[in-house]
């Protein structure tokens, strides 16, 4: 057997293990290679920049723990680069599974960062069901689909939500999502309410996305890890997104690697099929 | 307890993982496990999210305000009754386990049918297509935007099947298919580095939460 037969032929448990290899040794020996910053990235970072302080900013938690790889590094600088800006928070989720827990968790740890106090400075509403409704209804007001919030305190109580009514009192929208749920949030959120919506994805979703950036539909698009590691570098606070750069970077160049490999094994061995 | 948590996440990783070898009980075990936990976690969320927030709190909330006297009673009335045809509704659904019975479940069906095309079919004319047509048209100033707009016009053509693509439409659809092609690619790589990333995320996890190597 030649060693081009033996490439086309090789065990995919290599591929796996070579895979493996190249994400681990920059997570053990630590590299920093540097991540360039997409207009669209710094378009969201200067939206949430140019707020007012003090100002109201809803930022959701829309995705399952399967994806928090790449949406919790962007959840996390973005709730750094708010806080820090004394801007108070609205979280929600439209998630079921996790959503909600992982809300609660991480604006807790920020907040404790931040000296923020909850009720005044953030608030947690939770996860309801039925998303377009959800979404829809609290255009005319929040308290008529969360009574309570995530704990079961009524929002009547938090001094918070006696400012913010609806998304008439919400200057910016940041959307952390992992699904479908951005369309909704574009279609008609912004559409019918006008509030600015951004948001940061998954890599899977992104590319549907920039249409809506160059529409103005949207302002500022992060996309998966990468976009998690911008926001980071933007907003100085460089954590697990940054360092997983490094493993990506590797991971892309052996990728690309062997699918030049495999494409030579092909048409080589073609060339001999021929030639035999 | 969290060194407890990190360690039953940390070996369900691995179970998980040992698939990639081959299939084998951790890997089954692990599997079970995850399914069992989402469908009991997802069971107790929706019963405290839709039918305790949503439905019996609230009928209980008017029917204290009725029982009480307070406010107006018509309003409270025709909330319950609001209320209790949503949950009436809700039921119907669960005709379909029974084959007999299970043209009650149209109803409900039909409901949520009309209700949401017609919630989507503003919003998603309003605001997806209109503003995204507008869009390939006003960036036509830039190079950019003559070849998205050349780039839709193509794409567009080649998914009109009323007439066969020969001439002018053949030489449009096969620019179509061009970039269509780019769009796939494009989704692809963003598909592998979503991908990767979640493997990185997971090493990430095992190797600085749990064994703490790093």
């Amino acid at each position: 057997m030649s060693f081009w037969e033996k490439i086309g032929q090789i065990d995919r448990r290599w591929i796996y293990l070579l895979v493996a290899l190249a994400v681990i040794f920059p997570i053990v020996v630590p590299v920093q290679l540097p991540v360039g910053i997409t207009p669209e990235a710094r378009q969201l970072y200067d939206a949430v920049e140019a707020l007012p302080d003090s100002c109201a900013v809803m930022l959701t938690f829309d995705y399952y723990p399967s994806t928090v790889a790449e949406t919790m590094p962007m959840s996390v600088a973005a709730l750094h680069h708010l806080f820090r800006k004394d801007i108070r928070i609205v979280t929600m989720t439209t998630v079921p599974l996790g959503g909600p827990s992982i809300a609660e968790n991480v604006m807790a740890d920020m907040a404790a960062q931040y000296g923020k106090e909850y009720g005044i400075d953030y608030v947690n509403l939770g996860y309801k069901a039925n998303y377009t409704a959800v979404l829809l209804g609290m255009g005319a007001s929040i308290e008529s689909i969360y009574p309570a919030d995530n704990l079961g305190r009524p929002l009547s109580e938090l001094p918070l939500m006696q400012e913010v009514k609806n998304y008439d009192d919400i200057e910016f929208i940041f959307v952390v999502a992992d699904n479908g749920i951005i369309d909704t949030w574009i279609s008609i959120v912004n559409a019918q309410f006008g509030t600015p919506v951004g948001a940061g994805v998954t890599a899977v979703m992104a590319p549907k996305l920039y249409s809506f950036v160059e529409s103005g539909q949207m302002t500022g698009l992060l996309g998966g890890m990468r976009g998690a590691a911008e926001y980071e570098i933007l907003a100085d606070q460089q954590a697990m997104a940054v360092m997983g750069m490094c493993a990506q970077s590797l991971v892309h160049l052996l990728i690309i690697f062997l699918i030049i490999l495999g494409n030579i094994a092909f048409f080589t061995m073609k060339a001999k099929g021929r030639e035999s | 307890m969290e060194t407890l948590g990190i360690w039953v996440a940390g070996l369900s990783t691995l179970a998980l993982f040992s698939f990639l070898y081959k299939d084998n009980p951790f890997y089954r075990m692990a599997e079970h496990i995850f399914a069992g936990l989402s469908a009991g976690y997802y069971f107790g969320l929706i019963y405290q999210a839709v039918i305790l927030q949503q439905l019996v709190d609230p009928i209980g909330q008017h029917w204290q305000m009725l029982d009480a006297g307070t406010g107006d009673t018509t309003y409270h009335t025709m909330k319950i009754i609001f209320l209790l045809f949503a949950g009436l509704l809700g039921v119907m659904m669960f005709s379909r386990f029974f084959p007999k019975l299970s043209w009650i479940s149209r109803f409900p069906l039909a409901f949520i049918m009309g209700n949401t095309a017609g919630i989507y079919l503003m919003s998603q004319l309003h605001g997806l297509v209109l503003p995204q047509m507008a869009a390939t048209f006003v960036n036509l100033a830039s190079p950019l935007g003559i070849v998205i707009f050349f780039g839709v016009v193509a794409t567009l053509i080649y998914f009109y099947f009323s007439k066969e693509h020969k001439g002018v439409l053949g030489v449009g659809a096969k620019v179509g298919i061009w970039f269509i092609m780019v769009s796939f690619g494009a989704h692809f790589g963003y598909t592998v580095m979503a991908r990767i990333s979640l493997l990185i995320g997971q090493l990430q996890f095992i190797l600085i939460d749990w064994l703490k190597i790093v």
